[in-house]
């Protein structure tokens, strides 16, 4: 696993693509590719939020364990689109778990590192945030439409 | 053209006729095979019905109309027409509000339908104001006009003899002069009466209403006569109980589908569905199918309805339009705006019926006119 | 009363003929597919995307879109979820008994006049019924278009219609299918969320901004996906979409359908967006 392979993954990922080559080549430096098996956790809720992921391949699912009923799916993320965003927000504490469902390979990249470059340049930090912002609402769109139940049965409210 | 003894009659001329002889020309109808229907005093009102005699006819009356209110008075002079329209439109001959489409009954491949070969009856319609005649245009093109043609509309809509009578009286909810619609009768009536104090002028508007007049002894109108038909329609144009600025409707009615005067309207609209009833271009129906305690034989039966009513968008479960407001809306944009991209024509006739036959006065020239007052496009709130 | 006029029986415009069931496939627990013969041999023809008013002897009419053709048979097929009184009934049926049928009714989906482009399916929940008689006839003239992607959507896994067959378009490698449900279960694997959380996906297989869309489902994910096709830059005019109201006639007289200025039974059921794209915006149309 390259510096070179990363930064074409990075050159491809839709999350990154357009970025500054400078700054990709800055995040390649932290960054490493990762494969994981099927059924294997990318994070877990409660650890310390290490790592961003840019799923490159496969397909990850959000998850919460619940006793007496297991580790109930909530969400998948498919590739091209990002895990992960409470690396960016104290208390940098995961609050779900991610599992790869298939066989998946993402970019990771080291989160506290990420954070001090982002610290340290601050128009890097507003490209980012900008990006996980829209990533953030776009899964907040997604959640409440299935909230909605839209496939679910009508309700009765014709009088007999 | 036809000729009679000395007499040549066409299309586009005019005859003085004695009024008396109005009862001659119902005869001559009725030998024709037609069953005549025109104006007669029922329940408190001038409706549409059967008519035989001229003593049939509301004669000396008037009506009084307002915003939620109809009443009949004793007019001082016996003029035959002086009144305007009452809650009966020439609708309901055209287009029943109850009819069998036919009966099914079970049989070895299923089913089978005798549908309902009852021939439609032969109408001559007396007294059709301007506004009812373009109604009855405006239905034409609803039931005729389109991809479809309404079986049902058709076979009675073929045969009707229409004799149209020129308004010299305005009504306290009319504004046909605001819709174009009046008073002047359109093309399509085969006679158009004028009543004059001591005689009908009788316009000769189709080759069937000239085999008609025919048969009535009558003597040519003179220029000073149509002046005076003239004159009076200008002055019953110039007293209108109503009226309404049409200008540009459509597309004030569709930038203000969220004004808040819907709301306000709603709050009193009791979605009672008068309007609709008494409304002669309003052609919702539903269509019902019913059997019999045994399941032997099934009938199907169309029948007026009301988008007024909720069940009317009942859709996989639930209403579409559920609160007043949504289907008075439906109601006035589909009348005044929609009906335009859907037949090319405003759906209102300014006849004024859903005015005075509203239990609670909704008035929709002023409903109109609060809309254009405070009209989104004037102010900053653009969307 | 004194009759003349000529004698006019009522035609068929309003009265359904007897189609016999021929089959009944269960879809999942509150859905079904009829397949309908017609009466005396005729042949049944439409075109993908118009409906058919059902008929149950005296119970009834609804409106149900003609959900494909049996390969073989060439028998109509019809999916019905029971969700009132004739839906309920319909979904009773069993083989041999009878259905009236009044129809073909509508504007289909515009198939020959989209040849040489892209195809992108979004269908969601029972939304998929209307779209799979225009994949029949995609995939039977499969040459003539270029790239096809079908995204689907249901609730549940369980709630998946035509499951064998979506196999089946699974498999194929000159279609791309992607299934997605709101909520998965113990066995799925596959994707979990909305429909339109697949629409990243589909930007490996063709310009968006180039292909044809046809919609069909809840007229809120119409609504969602409408403005995110908009946001990815398809003109509006490559977008379809199916919509469907309350009728009694089916042909345009007793305003049951309206939305807006359109009936549904007439001038659509499938619209090309700019016809209808402001009228989905507002609220109780």
């Amino acid at each position: 696993m390259s510096k070179a392979e990363i930064l074409e993954a990075l050159r491809q990922h839709p999350f990154t693509h357009d970025m500054d080559e400078a700054w990709k080549e800055s995040l390649a430096e932290i960054a490493r590719l990762q494969t994981y098996a099927p059924d294997t956790l990318l994070l877990r809720e409660g650890r310390a939020a290490d790592a961003f992921f840019l799923i490159v391949d496969g397909l990850v699912a959000v998850e919460m364990f619940v006793p007496d009923r297991g580790s109930l799916r909530l969400q998948t993320v498919s590739a091209g689109e990002i895990v992960g965003w409470s690396w960016a927000l104290p208390p940098y504490r995961w609050e779900f778990d991610a599992r790869a469902l298939v066989e998946t390979t993402a970019v990771v990249l080291d989160a506290a590192q990420l954070r001090a470059r982002m610290s340290q340049d601050c128009a890097l930090a507003a490209w980012i945030l900008s990006r996980l912002l829209t990533v953030v609402a776009g899964r907040l769109k997604a959640t409440r439409l299935q909230l909605l139940d839209l496939y679910a049965p009508p309700p009765e409210r014709r009088p007999a | 053209m036809v000729s009679l003894g000395s007499r040549t009659l066409t299309p586009g001329q005019a005859w003085r006729m004695e009024k008396t002889r109005l009862q001659e020309l119902l005869d001559a109808l009725r030998r024709q095979g037609y069953t005549v229907i025109g104006p007669r005093i029922r329940d408190g009102a001038i409706i549409y019905d059967e008519i035989q005699r001229l003593t049939d006819l509301p004669i000396g009356w008037t009506d009084e109309q307002e915003k939620g209110y109809y009443r009949l008075k004793r007019r001082e002079d016996e003029t035959f027409f002086g009144f305007a329209v009452g809650p009966h439109s020439w609708k309901q001959f055209l287009h029943p509000p109850i009819f069998s489409l036919g009966q099914a009954r079970r049989n070895g491949q299923g089913f089978e339908w005798t549908p309902s070969t009852d021939p439609p009856p032969r109408y001559a319609f007396l007294g059709v104001r301007a506004c009812e005649l373009h109604a009855i245009a405006i239905l034409d093109r609803v039931f005729m006009g389109g991809p479809y043609v309404d079986p049902v509309y058709r076979a009675r809509r073929e045969a009707i003899f229409l004799i149209a009578v020129q308004c010299t009286v305005a009504g306290g909810t009319c504004f046909c002069a605001s819709m174009g619609t009046g008073p002047k009768a359109p093309p399509g009536a085969d006679l158009v009466l004028t009543e004059l104090p001591d005689v009908f002028i009788v316009e000769i508007g189709t080759e069937r209403g000239a085999a008609l007049l025919a048969e009535i002894p009558c003597t040519p109108a003179t220029e000073a006569d149509r002046s005076v038909v003239e004159a009076r329609l200008e002055e019953t144009a110039r007293s209108m109980g109503r009226q309404l600025d049409a200008t540009d409707l459509p597309a004030l009615l569709y930038r203000n589908l969220e004004h808040p005067r819907w709301e306000e309207v709603a709050q009193r609209c009791l979605t009672c569905g008068n309007c609709t009833m008494v409304c002669p271009t309003c052609f919702c129906f539903t269509v019902e199918d019913v059997s019999d305690l045994a399941g032997a034989q099934a009938e199907r039966v169309r029948r007026w309805d009301s988008c007024f009513t909720t069940a009317f968008t009942y859709t996989a479960g639930r209403p579409i339009r559920q609160s007043a407001k949504a289907r008075y809306r439906q109601w006035l944009t589909h009348k005044l705006a929609s009906w335009w991209d859907q037949f090319g024509t405003s759906g209102c006739v300014g006849c004024g019926r859903c005015i005075t036959w509203c239990p609670v006065g909704i008035d929709l020239t002023e409903e109109v006119h609060a809309i254009r007052q405070t009209d989104s496009a004037l102010t900053s709130e653009r969307r | 009363m004194i009759s003349q006029a000529t004698s006019s029986p009522v035609p068929n415009l309003f009265l359904p003929s007897p189609f016999q069931v021929t089959g009944v496939r269960r879809e999942t627990s509150d859905t079904i597919t009829l397949r309908l013969r017609p009466p005396d041999g005729q042949v049944f023809s439409f075109q993908p995307g118009q409906f058919n008013m059902l008929y149950l002897f005296g119970i009834g009419e609804v409106p149900i879109s003609i959900s494909g053709v049996h390969p073989r048979t060439h028998d109509l097929e019809h999916t019905v979820r029971a969700v009132g009184y004739v839906t309920r009934a319909l979904a009773r049926l069993r083989r041999g008994d009878v259905v009236g049928v009044r129809g073909p009714f509508g504007h289909g989906w515009p198939l020959e006049e989209v040849r040489g482009r892209d195809i992108l399916i979004l269908a969601g929940g029972i939304g998929l019924a209307p779209l799979r008689p225009a994949l029949q006839y995609l995939l039977a003239h499969r040459p003539d278009y270029e790239q096809i992607v079908l995204l689907c959507g249901a609730r549940t896994p369980a709630d998946l219609l035509y499951q064998p067959e979506l196999e089946r378009w699974r498999g194929r490698l000159d279609l791309q299918v992607f299934v997605t449900v709101d909520r998965g279960d113990e066995l799925w694997r596959g994707h979990i969320g909305v429909v339109t959380t697949l629409l990243p996906l589909v930007e490996r297989f063709l310009d968006m901004r180039r292909a044809v869309v046809l919609m069909c489902g809840p007229e809120v994910m119409l609504r969602v996906a409408v403005r995110e096709l908009e946001d990815r830059g398809v003109p509006a005019e490559q977008i379809f979409l199916s919509l469907e109201r309350n009728m009694k006639c089916a042909v345009g007289f007793c305003g049951h359908c309206q939305f807006g200025p359109a009936f549904i039974c007439r001038d659509g059921p499938v619209f090309p967006l700019p016809r209808v794209r402001s009228l989905l915006e507002i609220r109780e149309l």
